[in-house]
């Protein structure tokens, strides 16, 4: 294959697309058993350069057991390529609007361009799946990797919210908006945010892109990222910028670089009680940091306590053998749920009854709890909504 | 004619009739086996012979005759290469071959088809020689593919008459006691050819080690045995874990593993008592450990487990999560060494494990069993013999026992395989028919048997995903075209048999593509 227009890879669930424009359009497939695969992966092919226009060429494809997603994909990344001014492809999706305070228990990261790792992503109940463009995506990859996400998107019924972690909008941010926003995510991950411009400057680029694909507008959530020392200390603008913030992340392994400190649950106490203050006082989420370790379980166990003890929602997932623990630790409790319930039908007959002060047994409520007990009951009632799993 | 799955089978294979399948247990027989061969001996006599031409001189091997092998080495056997090749320096023909299984190291069996030297197999054929048969190469008569159980049967019954046993043993004395736990590389229970050795016209022992008299444990016995031949490699050790035992890091397998165990977990079998299949393979392996630390959790105590043993077999017997391991063949060397140190760890041959007719099986004593698939169909009938390009790629191995056997039989496999979806209208070939098979776990989801809806409730309250079989095959189908076909003639390449002996299949040859 020609150098420079190769798109995908040789992986297990992947394929390699390229294409040589010419005078006439010629597909070749190779594939493990032209038998079995031929005739579907070329119906693929053939459907995908119907919908960017007229395309003239040699266009290659070979797969290595890839889903008909992952060739459409790579098809328009390779197209797209080698016909930079070839029109994106806009699937048609039905996506559930999520609410600003969604369970957010877990988020469950997923490399963005490794098709073998993003298959079945959308099974493990993670609450929130964070399909990611920046850390796991190579440079030379950026671009094939946010056309493989949108495809993804475009073909997957996620059960709970997905997102997309974007770049930088210096580094690439804004074209990852223009490209997944047509695949409709409930939410836009921002990483290392810094100050409310950064914030502001993400909200106008998805307004932007909303109203150019015809998407309501404000409908697409953002999660800014804070994981360096002028982050965590602008985490209370960051949380107040802007009413598109959903929730605020933590992000300990660059913050930690940052700052030079060595990763103990004492030296994030600052960090992760700053995000909680930040975010609650805007009246939004806080999800913590992911823990690195997939391998201990108790680790995760005791992190994902803590950050529960500290006020968090939620937690970071980098396996979805994570996700079981993290919801062990951000679900109320039986007995947490009956007392906010308690709480909240005890304001509702003081406030029908017109009485300003609330008591139960006795014992004065005041607001915080109040409020408290509020998200609590919200928070089981829509995990009892969610299928089960 | 038609079976009873609805499988159009011929009334002959090669110079024998058909039983077409009738059911699970449909079939009924009381009676007498089969006779064996019966020879007085006197004391001092010599069975010890200089080689292996000696030896099949010395049975009598003519052309035409059966020769039959265990298969406990796995891809490390060396013992059927070697004495095949014999066979052709001396220059036989027209052998037929009836090993446990085949696998990947006996692919130079094919030159030994194309000369002549083999022209008929009848075993569980694992890689190249499959692929080579289903490309209707050149055998003289289909090949029978049977279950560990079915094989013991076959012989017991006389379908098979064997004309010569090799059996590779690690150690033997100059007697024929021989055995696979002891010596410098044992394999494991060699108990799979016990029945060969009772019933051949003529036992060769293999060894590579000559032990005291006697050398123990008894699997094979010396009033089985004619000759004892000393060779320098019965078998590679490493190599009996191939493939099988790595520990699968795929979340989407792991799922599957989860969900298995869970699935376990929530079944009315989940008491003290709990016995169960574990079996090799990433995701069985997975779904044992997972089992293995609820059970823990819940501090019950596990009658039996089953299987090829493994490590992780072991390591329960250690901790005191079960009772017993009943082992017919190892499938690492941890379980190698365990069998000849611990009492708990008891060698099971297939007879005992699976043979249906007889007085008892110990796989109808399994609550639990997890086994896996190559397809399976919405009428939950499963498919571990043939790719879903018609060749002829695995052996039926224990599947169709277990499957028979198990209180709750567990299949476990992904919804799809690249593009290959794994759920089909209708299975290329059934090995196990829906009839035995209760659960098939995938990725996305549990189906249950319509038989089962007991089973279906309890998964419904402990909140596991319960998925109509046909929901699951819609939603692998909407991630992947429709695959090409193959076109089947009416050749037939195989037939696969039902443990009782019927027909619940044959493989045919393919002829082209749609």
């Amino acid at each position: 294959m020609p150098e420079g227009t190769i798109v995908g890879s040789d992986a297990k669930g992947d394929c390699r697309v390229s294409l040589v424009p010419g005078k006439s359009l010629a597909i070749e497939v190779a594939t493990e058993d032209p038998r079995l695969f031929e005739r579907g992966i070329r119906e693929v092919v053939e459907e995908t350069l119907a919908k960017l226009g007229r395309i003239q060429g040699t266009l290659s494809v070979a797969d290595k057991g890839s889903l008909d997603y992952v060739i459409a994909a790579r098809v328009e990344a390779a197209v797209r390529t080698a016909l930079p001014k070839t029109p994106s492809i806009v699937p048609a999706i039905e996506r559930r609007a999520s609410e600003k305070d969604a369970p957010r228990r877990s988020r469950l990261y997923a490399p963005g361009n490794n098709p073998r790792l993003l298959v079945g992503i959308e099974l493990h109940r993670a609450d929130c799946v964070l399909l990611d463009l920046e850390d796991s995506v190579p440079p030379t990859e950026k671009a094939a990797a946010r056309v493989l996400v949108k495809h993804l998107l475009g073909a997957i019924d996620f059960p709970n919210e997905v997102w997309v972690r974007i770049n930088p909008l210096a580094l690439g941010g804004a074209d990852d908006v223009r490209e997944v926003i047509l695949a409709r995510p409930h939410g836009v991950a921002l990483p290392k945010a810094e100050s409310r411009d950064d914030v502001v400057a993400l909200s106008k680029e998805l307004a932007k892109a909303e109203q150019a694909f015809g998407a309501p507008l404000g409908s697409t959530w953002i999660m800014p990222i804070l994981e360096t020392a002028k982050g965590v200390l602008h985490a209370e603008e960051i949380a107040a910028a802007d009413p598109r913030v959903a929730v605020v992340a933590f992000g300990a392994e660059d913050f930690t670089r940052d700052v030079g400190a060595r990763r103990t649950s004492e030296s994030l106490l600052f960090a992760r009680s700053m995000i909680v203050a930040a975010a609650k006082a805007a009246g939004v989420q806080a999800s913590d940091t992911v823990y690195a370790d997939i391998d201990d379980e108790v680790g995760l166990a005791v992190e994902a306590h803590l950050a529960r003890d500290l006020g968090f929602d939620g937690k970071g997932a980098i396996h979805p053998g994570q996700i079981p623990a993290l919801h062990a630790a951000f679900t109320p409790s039986e007995k947490e749920m009956d007392e906010a319930r308690k709480i909240v039908t005890a304001a509702e007959e003081a406030e029908a009854h017109g009485i300003g002060a609330i008591a139960i047994g006795g014992k004065m409520i005041d607001r915080p709890v109040l409020e408290r007990a509020r998200r609590v009951v919200r928070l089981s009632d829509r995990l009892s909504r969610k299928e089960s799993r | 004619m038609k079976n009873a799955l609805g499988r159009e089978i011929p009334t002959t294979i090669g110079n024998r009739s058909v039983e077409a399948y009738a059911g699970a247990f449909a079939k009924q027989r009381s009676g007498f086996k089969a006779p064996q061969p019966q020879k007085s001996s006197v004391p001092g006599e010599n069975k010890v012979l200089p080689s292996l031409e000696a030896a099949i001189e010395a049975t009598g091997l003519k052309d035409g005759m059966t020769i039959s092998f265990h298969h406990s080495f796995r891809e490390g056997d060396r013992v059927i290469n070697q004495v095949v090749d014999a066979c052709a320096r001396m220059g036989l023909k027209d052998l037929r071959l009836f090993p446990t299984a085949l696998f990947g190291t006996h692919a130079k069996l094919v030159d030994h088809i194309k000369s002549g030297v083999v022209s008929r197999i009848e075993g569980s054929m694992n890689g190249p020689v499959g692929a080579f048969i289903s490309q209707g190469g050149k055998l003289r008569e289909p090949a029978t593919l049977r279950s560990h159980g079915g094989r013991w049967r076959a012989i017991e019954s006389g379908d098979v008459a064997i004309d010569v046993a090799f059996i590779a043993a690690s150690q033997a004395d100059a007697y024929g006691n021989a055995n696979g736990i002891n010596g410098r590389t044992p394999c494991g229970p060699i108990t799979f050819c016990m029945v060969d050795a009772q019933y051949a016209r003529k036992t060769v022992v293999v060894t590579n080690e000559l032990a005291p008299y006697p050398a123990y444990p008894l699997e094979i016995q010396q009033g089985w045995v004619d000759y004892i031949v000393v060779v320098d490699e019965v078998g590679d050790p490493e190599q009996i874990a191939s493939g099988t035992l790595e520990m699968t890091k795929s979340p989407a397998r792991l799922r599957i593993a989860r969900l298995a165990a869970d699935a376990v977990v929530a079944s009315p079998y989940f008491k003290d008592g709990l016995s169960f299949q574990g079996g090799a393979g990433g995701v069985s392996l997975a779904a044992t450990m997972y089992l293995a630390e609820a059970m823990e959790k819940a501090k019950i105590v596990g009658g039996f487990v089953m299987g090829g043993g493994t490590r992780i077999m072991v390591e329960m017997l250690h901790k005191g999560l079960v009772r017993t391991i009943l082992d017919g063949q190892a499938f690492d060397p941890i379980a190698v060494a365990s069998l000849g140190v611990d009492p708990a760890h008891v060698i099971m041959n297939p007879g005992l494990y699976a043979n249906y007719d007889s007085r008892g099986c110990a796989t109808y004593m399994l609550d639990a069993a997890f086994l896996g698939a190559t397809e399976v169909d919405v009428d939950f009938n499963v498919n571990v013999n043939t790719h879903s390009d018609g060749r002829l790629l695995h052996g039926i191995g224990g599947h169709q026992d277990v499957a028979a056997g198990a209180k709750m039989t567990v299949i476990t496999a992904p919804s799809i395989r690249g593009r290959l979806p794994v759920i089909l209208d209708r299975v290329t070939t059934v090995t196990t028919p829906g009839e035995v098979v209760d659960v098939i776990v995938t990725e996305r989801g549990i189906a249950v048997n319509p038989r089962r809806d007991d089973l279906k409730a309890c998964f419904r309250d402990a909140g596991l995903p319960v998925r109509d079989i046909a929901e699951l095959k819609a939603e692998a189908d909407g991630l992947v075209r429709p695959l090409g076909k193959p076109v089947f003639g009416d050749e037939v390449v195989a037939a696969i048999e039902w443990r009782d002996g019927t027909v619940i299949d044959v493989v045919r040859k393919v002829e082209g593509w749609q």
